[in-house]
């Protein structure tokens, strides 16, 4: 291989990840509340809320660690609302999700703009550098893709591990997936139903506010109204592409970032297509997986119905 | 009784979010002239809408009038938003972006004492005009000092959608960058977003790696992530709608000016002097609404060669000896 050709597909591998990892970290916290059977559609609203705390966090203290936690409880806290409006209200957890996407665009969107005005400065944070790991981060093509990235990168592919044993090897994978397909069952078994769905939508909210954290802290280094515009609706594709697999998820993950990564490296390559079809390739290549996967649904039994103890 | 007060609770707290975040600001009523704004997106998005909320603002303190504005108005709900503040007896309803005329103009029938305007846009009826501003003239200029400012003889374009207004822009800096350096490699990439931050940035990302160290957009929102790209790099960039310096104080060297304001301004004042009318309105340089800004501080940076040459193209362009073609189709390499 060429060497132009060499650099041209290592900085596209590493376009490729810098566009899934935030999609992974929201795909998984999803993951999770489904699993425990709470569909939260508001997965956008997680990560706006994520990336606009962290973001105020950051700009008042300089602190990008302080910002992550920040950025985490902000979307634990858009997690929580949904948790308690669907699991105690036993409202409609699709529609509270919706609701949330839409309030919290616009609560956003005010308090940016009672923090900094109605501005045409850009107030904005330095962001994190990437960190190179030694040797590794010098193989050919992978190496600057895998081994020469930031916290978050790392992060995501430790807790796809992470879950992965936690799902299928541990005793609260088994309690998990015990509350998402069959609460009475495990209600009987003596499991804390409601407190397990709680847990589930808390971790949703702190990795979802993560991956709306890493668009601001790593990505951007400022904030913008709709800054996410539209990525918390691609992690739920991700979610049910992935078939809440934690590897199926990043996998996932991947094939939309790649798809975006790559549309944009040929437009600048110059082929002479409209540039409207290539912003749709990752959509469609989301239906063509989707259209793979047909007839093979593995929703967890009782996704998206609240657990009504005293009901039968 | 608890869950009655938690839905009261709730119930007064979304009240609250939805008052205190609402774009609509209701304008009360008195004998004074009453003007809409439509924008695409947040007014506050220091770009495309800025300017042009910035430009209400600007009419509002000059002529004493009452505003309203509406953020987020998608291609579809034009028509309703035309017809909404038509129906409240507003005077003039501006529409901010191409994809605002057609709209406009279907509505401009039903309301015959309402204004329209549709800023960008190519269509008109008796009371519905369309102001376009030659912003194909400050892109050529950006053309000419993004190429004489590039090392590598390669540079980078990002655009929104491919859309007339747009694309007029990006050839118009292809002519320009050309007219200094016919070899120069010009990257171009229509991102079909004007928000999306992230993929601006990317975007521009892809265009570094492939060796352009001059980034320039016209991508709203979506172009800052081209600039803090740039920034990011250490490379060089343009800015788009206002004078972007302030972005990347060490990066931008330069940005093209739509002053808006004196478009709206101009509009407000026929309206208020009855004299409004339909029809394609082109407005550039010589009508003082399109410019170029300064420096800033690479006004010692850039060779005095290049700076001649743009006052010179400018001054040709004011004194109309010099047109820049307006191509509104999408040419190859």
């Amino acid at each position: 291989m060429d060497v132009p050709l060499i650099a041209t597909l290592t900085t596209f591998l590493a376009a490729t990840i810098r566009m899934a990892t935030p999609l992974t970290l929201a795909g998984l916290g999803e993951t999770i509340s489904e699993k425990s059977g709470v569909i939260n559609i508001g997965v956008e609203a997680i990560m706006l809320s994520g990336a606009f705390f962290s973001f105020l966090t950051v700009f008042a203290t300089g602190n990008h660690f302080l910002g992550l936690l920040a950025g985490m409880a902000g979307g634990a806290a858009v997690s929580m609302v949904h948790a308690v409006v669907s699991l105690r209200c036993k409202a409609n957890q699709t529609i509270v999700g919706l609701a949330l996407n839409f309030l919290i665009l616009g609560l956003t969107s005010f308090l940016f703009l009672k923090s900094f005005g109605q501005t045409t400065i850009l107030p904005s944070i330095a962001v994190i550098k990437p960190i190179q790991i030694p040797i590794l981060s010098r193989i050919p093509i992978l190496g600057q893709a895998l081994f020469h990235q930031d916290i978050f990168v790392y992060l995501a592919i430790a807790l796809v591990i992470g879950l992965s044993v936690f799902f299928y090897k541990t005793e609260w994978g088994v309690s998990l997936h015990a509350v998402g397909e069959h609460p009475r069952a495990a209600d009987t078994a003596g499991l804390q139903v409601d407190t397990i769905r709680y847990l589930a939508c808390l971790a949703n909210g702190l990795l979802g506010g993560m991956g709306g954290a890493y668009l601001v802290l790593v990505k951007l280094g400022f904030f913008m109204e709709n800054l996410t515009a539209g990525k918390g609706y691609i992690a739920l594709v991700t979610v049910i592409l992935g078939r809440r697999n934690p590897w199926g998820v990043m996998g996932a993950a991947l094939v939309v970032g790649a798809a975006e990564a790559l549309q944009i490296r040929l437009q600048t390559m110059g082929i002479p297509i409209p540039s409207q079809v290539f912003s749709m390739f990752p959509y469609v290549v989301t239906i063509v997986v989707l259209l793979f996967s047909i007839g093979k649904s593995s929703d967890p039994s009782a996704l998206g119905v609240p657990y009504e103890r005293d009901k039968r | 009784m608890k869950r009655t007060a938690l839905v009261f609770m709730v119930l007064v707290f979304c009240c609250a979010v939805l008052f205190a975040s609402g774009g609509k600001e209701a304008a009360a009523a008195s004998g004074k002239l009453k003007v809409a704004l439509l924008l695409s997106g947040p007014a506050n998005d220091q770009g495309w809408n800025a300017v042009a909320f910035e430009g209400l603002k600007a009419a509002e303190a000059k002529y004493g009038l009452e505003t309203a504005y509406t953020e987020y108005v998608g291609i579809a709900d034009g028509e309703a938003a035309f017809t909404d503040y038509a129906s409240q007896g507003f005077d003039l309803v501006i529409g901010h972006g191409f994809q605002f005329g057609d709209p406009a103009v279907r509505v401009s029938a039903k309301f015959p004492k309402t204004n329209f305007m549709a800023i960008e846009s190519s269509v008109y009826s008796k009371n519905a005009a369309s102001y376009v501003m030659a912003c194909e003239e400050a892109a050529y200029l950006m053309g000419i000092l993004s190429a004489s400012m590039s090392k590598t003889g390669k540079i980078g374009m990002v655009g929104g959608f491919e859309q007339p207004s747009i694309i007029k822009v990006v050839e118009a800096y292809k002519l320009g960058a050309k007219l200094v350096n016919p070899n120069i490699t010009v990257y171009e990439v229509y991102i079909s977003s004007f928000t999306d931050v992230a993929l601006g940035k990317e975007a521009a990302i892809s265009m570094a790696d492939r060796g352009a160290d001059v980034l320039s957009h016209v991508a709203n929102q979506a172009g800052t992530g081209v600039i803090k790209a740039a920034e990011e790099r250490g490379l060089l960039a343009t800015g788009d709608s206002y004078d972007q310096n302030f972005i990347a104080p060490n990066t931008v060297i330069g940005s093209t000016i739509y002053s808006v304001p004196m478009l709206v301004l101009n509009a407000v004042e026929k309206v208020k002097n009855n004299n409004f009318v339909g029809g394609v309105f082109f407005l550039g340089m010589k009508e003082g609404v399109i410019d170029i800004s300064g420096y800033n501080s690479f006004e010692s940076k850039i060779p005095e060669a290049t700076k001649k040459l743009i006052a010179d193209t400018k001054a040709s362009i004011l004194n109309g000896s010099f047109t820049v073609p307006l191509i509104e189709t999408r040419s190859g390499k």
